[in-house]
């Protein structure tokens, strides 16, 4: 079997194995959806303007609700020890990585997108003048945190304190996607012209292929026994 | 290197760096001239700055580089030497952090702000604090040692962006006074003062790090024993 399929087989193992429990993504999209009704009595509308904070509330929705579903990629497999099946298939280790990461990122990918649909409607939010971009900084910041998040998760789920490992190893490397990813939601919500947040959608792409390519990397050491 | 070597080095480097920063303490007190427009709190400054230096590059570049050895070669002396810097490098950065607010409050009158450099140090210490608890969460030690060189090496890598990224986010921090381009700022007699605390800083680091190894070997082929004795 070549690479890319070997990756195929994972991607498409690991969405229907979610697309029959509905595990993940019902905890993740009914947390964004609660915590957009959180905040909506967490702010004064007599102080702040909604508009002006949206940008922060949906990062930081993704990051909380992304690490409910990111924190169980291996949970469901650890259970019955089917991961060690997973493990002893010809496919390299960093295939399965790939794997998990993409299934992991079209999950969350899915999330961040109804996050925004949803805080749009909560919040009246205007999208500004370039969905198309405006998509496209949340796919790189989405992708950097769930290659991260994925290597991450493999190393929390082989420790005893398991999930609650994981915000503590993961939040100091996400600030660059926080900053980045939050000033350019802010700036596109806020219409202002593509060519301001150039330097940033530069900058969440070297955050992903940093996440993507030190995870493909590093995860043959964390799986192995 | 044996044991009872590195634990002669560990003991002679410490109380050089320990002696070092006695003569740092006369220095600060009776012979360096008071800084003019910030007064007597600059004198943090010879404290501050080397401790960060050796807490953030010395202590992190070992514990990266160890990481990424331990990784590729496997050998327990390197994920030992690991936990040793680490351990330091944690250390160090507590008193940067302590430190640092304590000179803030006069300077900038705030404790606490969101400079590029602040912001990246106390990062750095929860990037050591992941470290620890990796490991100390883990069954398997051997399975903790690659988690740990795991977390370390991710790290390493993300702290340039992590840097770059704070650094456009705002930056109030004093720039560089020694190592820059062209001839440092301070006077003569601040540098050597400077000097003085930087040498006594990195010799006191590594006489425990040099400690720290030793008392890590010594206790694994202790529990190694325990474990043979019991079986």
């Amino acid at each position: 079997m070549s690479y890319l399929r070997q990756i195929y087989a994972i991607v498409w193992k690991d969405l229907l194995l979610e697309l029959r429990t509905r595990e993940r993504i019902v905890a993740m999209l009914a947390f964004a959806v609660l915590a957009g009704v959180l905040f909506n009595y967490s702010l004064d509308r007599t102080i702040v303007r909604p508009q002006d904070v949206a940008a922060g509330l949906v990062w930081m929705t993704i990051v909380f609700g992304g690490l409910l579903g990111i924190g169980r990629t291996f949970q469901l497999e650890a259970q019955d020890g089917a991961f060690q099946g997973v493990l002893t298939s010809p496919a390299p280790k960093d295939a399965v990585f790939l794997g998990k990461t993409l299934a992991n990122f079209v999950l969350l990918y899915f999330v961040a997108l109804l996050v925004v649909a949803v805080f749009m409607l909560f919040f009246s939010l205007e999208l500004g003048g370039s969905p198309g971009v405006l998509a496209l900084t949340l796919a790189l910041g989405a992708l950097g945190f769930v290659a991260l998040g994925t290597l991450f998760s493999a190393v929390s789920s082989g420790t005893h304190m398991g999930e609650t490992l994981l915000p503590i190893l993961i939040f100091p490397l996400l600030v660059p996607m926080i900053i980045y990813g939050v000033s350019a939601t802010s700036r596109l919500l806020a219409g202002r012209p593509v060519s301001e947040i150039a330097g940033n959608l530069r900058m969440l792409g070297a955050f992903a292929t940093l996440g993507v390519g030190a995870g493909a990397f590093l995860f043959r050491y964390v799986v192995e026994e | 290197m044996s044991i009872s070597k590195l634990r002669r080095w560990g003991l002679i480097l410490a109380s050089l760096g320990i002696l070092g920063i006695l003569v740092l303490q006369a220095l600060v007190f009776f012979w360096v001239p008071t800084e003019a427009t910030q007064g007597i709190i600059q004198m943090i400054f010879y404290v501050h700055v080397p401790a960060a230096i050796v807490g953030l590059y010395v202590a992190f570049g070992i514990l990266a580089l160890t990481s990424v050895l331990y990784l590729w070669l496997g050998d327990d002396k390197l994920d030992q030497a690991g936990v040793a810097a680490a351990e330091g490098g944690m250390v160090f950065t507590t008193v940067v952090l302590l430190t640092g607010p304590l000179w803030g409050k006069i300077a900038w009158g705030t404790y606490w702000t969101w400079d590029p450099r602040l912001t990246l140090t106390l990062l750095l210490w929860f990037i050591y604090l992941g470290y620890f608890l990796v490991r100390a969460s883990t069954q398997n030690p051997e399975r903790g040692k690659r988690f740990a060189a795991v977390v370390g090496i991710v790290g390493a890598l993300d702290i340039p962006l992590i840097h770059m990224s704070v650094l456009w986010f705002r930056s109030l921090h004093p720039g560089p006074v020694v190592m820059k381009p062209g001839s440092p700022t301070l006077a003569p007699q601040m540098l050597t003062t400077f000097m003085v605390g930087m040498f006594s800083f990195i010799l006191l680091f590594l006489g425990l790090f040099a400690l720290r190894f030793a008392l890590e070997i010594a206790s694994r082929t202790a529990a190694t024993r325990a474990r043979a004795a019991q079986t």
